[in-house]
């Protein structure tokens, strides 16, 4: 028995995991600083937190961009001559332009101490949970893909935000007690749902159809398995949440989490990016 | 036709518009790249990168075995994904015969429609071109657009020396591909994905058309292939 075929590119590449890795942290830490309008504990972060967001942002974008066939023509997706309101990817672009021009109003508000700055905290917050939102459906309307096409992506990403995000946010809050005590509930909180979604995603895919089993196969053995089973779930995620429960509210043992919570917080966005193309560059 | 149409883009069926399709008869198909080379040729196809390729998986053990050729190209879905994901409209259906094509100076790379394509019908242009200034956006078969607007076959068509293509307008009952549609066992690729595809099939069989466990455990040999080709790109 012998199968040839011609060799098939895989068209989104880890350029994209590292894109959804910084956005999702982008995100959760703008959120961060919104939350200090509202919990006092977040207040030393509301400065600190924005600017790493804000950075993150342009690195994000720059890698959105850098990653497009033709650079120059990303302004292209804000023609509305051109839009395309049935793909997601024109309401990310237009997500994600509207956070960036909020993010840059919500700046100056907060320098010239506006009381605007406050609302406008809210709405880049709602601008920030598309962001993880609209990437989980970039992924999730592709029908034939196995491991991205279930509803359960777009709440997977914001989780992941959440916890990506938290990771960060805790060295930012270094030698905060209270926050880092916060910080370390919602990555617990967070971590915890991430996990409940991976093995519904296990699952599911597992006992689908042919495409989705090998898939299931590819991702649970070989580099792949070791990335997303070994760093994504033992390493990054297990780990991590056993240290945060065993060691408390030890500081030391919050930054090690974080650590580890950040290196498989990458690890799972690239399996789930690679993994769901792989089987279909055979077909 | 007795399915209610689901898409406002739908053409098969709507009466005063045509509906090319493409149906490849497996029996006849000999596997001899005819078709590719002419595709190749006719649009200065890149290296590395097709509008059609026949795949083929041999089944049996010798001395009983048999080749299966599977000719692929874009299937012209009625319901496209690639056009829904496109984010810029640099992807579009012509409404009047279904071609599914592809506006090169809007395209932006973004890949989304080569994600959402379940028949990997898309692929990159590469930098540089020989004869055509068309480089670094996505391309696929048009189902030979300029051709057949002039009243010819396409390319594959007019060259497959097996007569394994036949080519015509569904919605034309006295087309070739009409009958051949109506009369004959035809199968699609992956139904399941609700494309509705305009490729149409016969002899095809359905176990050996998805994916093989090859897939999983892949001959030595082919990943030395696959290594080099990676290498080479």
């Amino acid at each position: 028995m012998a199968d040839f075929n011609i060799f098939h590119h895989m068209p989104w590449e880890p350029t994209y995991a590292i894109y959804f890795f910084v956005i999702g942290i982008s995100a959760a830490l703008f959120f961060f600083s919104a939350l200090s309008w509202f919990n006092d504990a977040f207040l030393s972060l509301r400065h600190r937190a924005f600017y790493a967001s804000f950075v993150l942002l342009v690195i994000g974008g720059l890698l959105l961009i850098g990653d497009l066939s033709q650079p120059m023509r990303f302004i292209n997706i804000l023609n509305p001559f051109y839009l395309n309101f049935a793909s997601p990817l024109a309401w990310g672009g237009l997500n994600l332009v509207s956070f960036g021009l909020v993010s840059v109003l919500y700046y100056l508000a907060m320098s010239t101490q506006s009381p605007h700055a406050k609302v406008l905290g809210i709405i880049g917050s709602l601008l920030a949970l598309g962001l993880p939102v609209y990437t989980g459906f970039d992924l999730t309307v592709h029908q034939n893909r196995p491991v991205w096409n279930t509803p359960l992506m777009p709440v997977l990403f914001v989780a992941m935000s959440i916890v990506s995000g938290a990771a960060v946010a805790t060295f930012l809050a270094l030698g905060e007690e209270r926050l880092q005590g916060v910080l370390r509930a919602i990555i617990l909180w967070s971590a915890g749902a991430v996990a409940v979604m991976l093995v519904s995603l296990l699952g599911t895919t597992a006992y689908g159809g042919v495409g989705q089993e090998l898939t299931f196969m590819l991702m649970t053995s070989g580099m792949l398995g070791l990335i997303f089973l070994g760093l994504g779930i033992a390493v990054g995620l297990a780990a991590p949440i056993a240290l945060l429960l065993v060691l408390g509210r030890n500081a030391t043992g919050t930054m090690a989490a974080s650590v580890l919570l950040l290196i498989g917080g990458m690890a799972l966005r690239y399996s789930i990016l690679i993994g769901g193309q792989l089987v279909q560059t055979y077909f | 036709m007795t399915e209610k149409l689901t898409s406002s883009s739908e053409t098969r069926g709507v009466q005063g518009k045509k509906r090319y399709a493409m149906v490849i008869d497996l029996r006849r198909c000999i596997g001899c790249d005819a078709c590719m080379v002419a595709c190749k040729a006719e649009f200065d196809v890149p290296v590395g990168v097709f509008r059609t390729w026949v795949p083929y998986r041999v089944t049996g053990t010798y001395p009983n075995v048999k080749k299966h050729f599977l000719p692929r190209l874009c299937n012209h879905c009625d319901d496209p994904p690639c056009v829904r994901a496109c984010p810029v409209g640099a992807t579009y259906k012509e409404e009047d015969g279904g071609f599914v094509l592809q506006r090169y100076e809007r395209c932006i790379g973004c890949k989304a429609c080569m994600a959402s394509c379940p028949y990997n019908a898309r692929f990159m242009l590469p930098d540089n071109r020989t004869y055509t200034e068309v480089t670094n956006v996505v391309d696929k078969c048009t189902f030979c657009y300029h051709r057949v607007t002039e009243g010819l076959a396409p390319a594959c068509v007019q060259t497959c020396i097996g007569r394994a293509r036949i080519f015509g307008d569904l919605n034309d009952p006295n087309s070739e591909v009409a009958q051949l549609v109506a009369t004959q066992p035809v199968q699609v690729l992956r139904p399941e994905e609700g494309t509705k595809p305009n490729v149409f099939y016969i002899g095809a069989d359905r176990n050996l058309t998805e994916h093989g466990r090859a897939v999983y455990d892949t001959p030595e040999v082919l990943e030395e292939d696959r290594k080099n080709f990676t290498d080479a790109g």
